[in-house]
């Protein structure tokens, strides 16, 4: 029998699932599983029993808030797609922001029938089994978390440091230039796309596991100014552990 | 309460409610219930060349415009010139896009409506055939967009003045190849789009799209309609008005009170006389002419549009191979605010920012295609469902969401 699979997006860009299309794996993807809930892929949707749901997005309605949680109810296994469900995204900068202010800002005066939540990251919200990290993920981790899966295998965590991909491409270090990267506490496998292009690395993917903070900031410190710092981990992965203290002003 | 009715293959949550009473539309109403992400709200106190990556975040189904339309706008609020080969990598990079972005829509999330079969992955069991020609046309889009932006989704690599970093001549010689290998693909595309059965239905609107003066839309240029607007993007306020309706989270946008459709119909319908010359060759023999008034025809003119953007992208990428060169990047000269007006996949997309002396964004303003064709989707909705109001419920629910899908409507963009 095929797994039953169901993917949801909640409050995003839904680049993600985007990556998904991009991914070498569609084909096979398309074929070899039972799309049980895809809102985005088909008209008839069923609220079955899912061996497993990715979320992508973030819980930033009520509506969404309930609607995570029927999704855990019918999910053997609960996948977090992207920064947005694992961390927030983007749009948890508001998280540091007076909510009202900035609801009057693009609302004016009915900003009182618009709601939008704190953003807490899924894992705050529901159990979930594995993150596939980044913004936007990459499509290579996508098809080994998802062959990982389908062989009873449990997905391994990149251990690694953005610094390492960058290394692997020959790219001029940006601490080194004096500019501002997030390199050395990302977490890696992303293959350092945005290095690689000549701009530092945001750690849209959130940190590693126990990464040289100290070190990091005592570098930072030397070459950007405390606004800098803020904003740097304050981006698309705001809501990650370690960002969060440093993105909100603890330096 | 749990919905479970939002409009299927679309990018976003929204849903159209309707009423229908002695049989009589009393009520079409487009409801977005897209969660609103603030994006204005929290662009402010930003870095100027930090905002266009933090912009295409709005959409990453349409990355590559908001990331334009950002730094453009960014480049005339701090007194940038770009050059013109970077103008050129720009509408590459769009036109990159556009093909990508159209097979998406077409194959992926309209293709399902026209074949009668409920989703993808049945259009891939059915037409295996025509999904691997999507897969191709997206894989060299996609391609097109890393070689220049450094990424597919949320390019890294575009900021004001320029590019962090260039491709070199070899790279524009074998992505001109690429397209090529291509072009039958977009060609087949469109003919197998003109030979599907739109439902038939018209309605008179006014059609909106940006003119440089020389080429079909798609970076800079003036707002124009089919009825009378000729305005400078910067003066954009006056004539688009932006209302908050109770039900929906994204705002909705009139002209003179009454809606406008942007997208593919609406730059085919206006400009079809600078399209490149297949794409103008295949328009003759086609057997749906533009202009035209029926909404679904939108899906006709994206695939118009693919071969059109196609040839662009070869055209340009050609022209780099022979003549690139290393430039220095123009700096902030003054602050102030600036308006950057481009053509997105699903239609002419304005963000606005004022930018202060140290290089940070103060404010911004946002106009999305969707949020544009809001009011112009309900006025339709009205019209569709009252030429059918006899039809069962079921039905009318259908064709209204297929209408909806037919302007590929992004609600993430929309609200964001």
């Amino acid at each position: 029998m095929k797994p039953k699979v169901a993917i949801f997006d909640l409050t995003d860009c839904e680049g993600c699932e985007v990556q998904i299309v991009n991914s070498k794996f569609i084909d096979r993807v398309l074929g070899g599983v039972e799309f049980v809930h895809f809102r985005l892929g088909q008209r008839v949707n069923r609220w079955d029993n899912f061996d497993v749901a990715f979320i992508e997005g973030a819980v930033i309605t009520s509506h969404e808030l309930e609607l995570v949680k029927k999704i855990r109810e019918h999910s053997k296994l609960v996948i977090a797609l992207g920064s947005c469900a694992c961390f927030g995204g983007i749009a948890a900068i508001t998280n540091f922001m007076d909510r009202e202010e900035a609801k009057k800002y693009v609302y004016g005066e009915n900003a009182d029938k618009i709601e939008t939540l704190y953003i807490k990251p899924l894992p705050e919200i529901i159990k979930v089994d594995f993150m596939i990290r980044g913004c936007p993920i990459v499509p290579e981790d996508f098809e080994r978390v998802v062959s990982d899966l389908f062989a009873g295998r449990i997905p391994r965590e990149h251990t690694r440091p953005v610094c390492m991909d960058c290394k692997s491409k020959g790219n001029p270090c940006q601490l080194l230039k004096g500019v501002a990267c997030a390199g050395p506490v990302a977490y890696g496998g992303c293959g350092a796309p945005c290095p690689s292009a000549g701009v530092p690395c945001d750690g849209c993917r959130g940190p590693l596991e126990d990464p040289q903070t100290t070190a990091e900031l005592e570098l930072l410190k030397k070459i950007a100014s405390k606004d800098d710092i803020i904003r740097l981990f304050r981006k698309f992965a705001p809501m990650a552990p370690i960002f969060k203290e440093i993105g909100g002003g603890k330096l | 309460m749990i919905y479970d009715e939002y409009v299927t293959q679309i990018e976003g949550h929204g849903r159209i409610y309707f009423e229908i009473k002695d049989g009589k539309v009393v009520e079409a109403r487009l409801e977005i219930h897209e969660g609103s992400r603030l994006f204005e709200s929290f662009l402010r106190g930003r870095r100027a060349d930090e905002v266009p990556q933090m912009s295409s975040r709005i959409c990453g189904v349409c990355p590559v415009p908001h990331n334009m339309a950002a730094i453009q706008a960014l480049e005339n609020a701090m007194g940038i010139e770009a050059s013109e080969q970077v103008k050129m990598l720009r509408r590459f990079m769009l036109s990159s896009q556009m093909v990508q972005d159209h097979a998406l829509h077409l194959y992926v999330l309209a293709a399902a409506d026209y074949l009668n079969v409920n989703g993808v992955a049945d259009v891939y069991a059915k037409y295996p055939e025509a999904v691997k020609r999507c897969i191709r046309i997206r894989t060299v889009g996609n391609r097109g967009i890393e070689l220049v932006g450094g990424r597919a989704v949320h390019p890294v690599n575009s900021i004001p003045g320029g590019f962090a970093k260039l491709p070199t001549k070899a790279d524009m010689e074998k992505i001109a190849k690429d397209f090529k290998s291509i072009m039958n693909d977009c060609i087949e595309t469109f003919n197998l789009f003109a030979s599907l059965k739109y439902p038939e239905f018209e309605r008179a609107t006014e059609y909106l799209a940006i003119d440089d003066g020389k080429h079909f839309p798609v970076y800079a240029g003036k707002l124009v309609t089919n009825k009378g607007v000729n305005a400078e993007a910067k003066d954009y306020r006056k004539h688009i008005k932006e209302e908050f309706k109770p039900y929906s989270n994204t705002k909705f946008c009139t002209i003179n009170g009454h809606g406008f459709h942007v997208g593919a119909i609406a730059r085919v319908n206006l400009f079809k006389d600078r399209l490149n010359p297949t794409a103008k060759e295949l328009l003759k023999s086609s057997p749906i002419k533009f202009p035209s008034d029926n909404p679904f025809h939108n899906n006709l003119a994206q695939a118009l549009e693919m071969v059109h953007y196609c040839e662009e992208a070869i055209k340009i990428a050609e022209e780099l191979a022979v003549k690139l060169k290393d430039e220095e990047r123009p700096k902030q000269t003054k602050a102030g605010t600036g308006v950057g007006v481009v053509e997105a996949p699903r239609g002419t997309l304005i963000h606005e920012y004022t930018v202060d002396n140290n290089g940070i964004v103060r404010d911004a303003n946002l106009i999305i295609p969707t949020g544009m064709n809001t009011t112009n989707i309900e006025e339709d909705l009205y019209a569709l469902l009252t030429a059918n109001v006899n039809k069962p419920k079921e039905e009318l629910k259908w064709l209204a969401c297929q209408l909806f899908r037919a302007y590929d409507p992004c609600l993430s963009c929309s609200t964001h």
